[in-house]
């Protein structure tokens, strides 16, 4: 009966556009579930500075920027260029959302090789919040409890886009394989939402982490 | 370059505006207590890449719906997690 409808839209919606917008208005439920998930780790974050700020900043101070920064721009760029590719296909430029969808898988790979690379640099710095730690005096337990979150919230973050670099990966083969078009492209829509929730998770995380503590 | 490139173009250039904003902010010396006024400039970037991006304007109300009542559960969250912490005296430890 689908096929009676159009190819990809199922017997219960009335057309292409109203399954989309039901998927999509699914993805934002689920992506609601997600902002109260990372919503427990800001409580986390105000909760432990507000009773130890010193302590806590004295840990966010180790913290570095530059691998933070050159971060940020590579996820506000990555989900710049999805988003320029779903704009492409809306234009059914399905060419142009493949080579969109690479370089976003890039951008998304370089961010996590760099994020690797800096962990390494924590933890060869003793700052892995178990174990020797170094910053020493009374201001080490609150600069642990900094780097617990900072190592449990970066942790949950690259998860996430690890799993977003698998998904763009899929609709980068899909869109090769020509199973998009103009006509039909929700999966595009519903993996961009999912990218871009990503990035909004990294801007808010950037200032807590690398910014509010460093005070020079 | 069509009108939607170049309004996403836009909004990626004033993210990275925001995102230079904030970064030049952390050195600034000001109270600690008003350091996470450093947190104004990536809210406007989250509502920029949710308007941009993710065409919340545009899209189906049910998902305007979906992301309204993300923001609401989340205020209840840190509001009720924070009110204790917030309102309490604090005394210092003596041994």
């Amino acid at each position: 009966m689908s096929e009676e409808i159009a190819p990809h839209v199922h017997f219960q919606y009335a057309g292409v556009r109203h399954q989309a917008d039901t998927a999509i208005a699914g993805m934002w439920l689920f992506l609601a579930t997600e902002v109260l998930f990372f919503g427990g780790l800001i409580l986390v974050w105000l909760f432990c500075r507000h009773w130890q700020q010193e302590a806590f900043d004295a840990g966010a101070r180790e913290t570095l920027i530059s691998f933070g920064s050159i971060n940020l721009a590579l996820l506000v760029t990555s989900s710049f260029v999805y988003a320029a590719g779903l704009a492409w296909i809306r234009t059914n430029q399905v060419q142009w959302l493949v080579r969109c969808c690479w370089l976003t898988a890039g951008l998304g790979g370089t961010f996590l090789v760099l994020k690797v690379m800096e962990w390494s640099i924590d933890l060869s710095d003793h700052l892995f919040p178990a174990g020797p730690f170094k910053v020493p005096g009374p201001e080490a337990g609150g600069a642990r409890l900094f780097w617990s979150f900072y190592f449990v919230a970066t942790g949950l973050h690259a998860v996430h886009m690890a799993i977003g670099i698998g998904l763009v990966g899929w609709v980068a083969l899909r869109a090769r394989a020509g199973r998009f078009s103009a006509a039909w492209y929700t999966p595009v829509e519903v993996v961009g939402l999912y990218w871009s929730f990503v990035d909004i998770v990294w801007i808010v995380l950037y200032p807590l982490i690398y910014l509010i503590g460093r005070n020079p | 370059m069509s009108r939607e490139h170049r309004n996403l173009l836009i909004a990626w250039m004033a993210l990275l505006l925001l995102g230079g904003v904030e970064f030049a902010g952390s050195f600034v010396h000001f109270s600690a207590d008003y350091r996470p006024l450093l947190l104004v400039p990536a809210l406007v970037m989250v509502g920029l890449v949710g308007m941009a991006f993710m065409q919340v304007r545009t899209g189906p109300s049910l998902s305007r719906s979906f992301s309204v009542a993300a923001l609401c559960w989340l205020t209840v969250l840190l509001g009720l997690g924070m009110m204790d912490p917030f309102t309490r005296a604090i005394y210092a430890i003596t041994h």
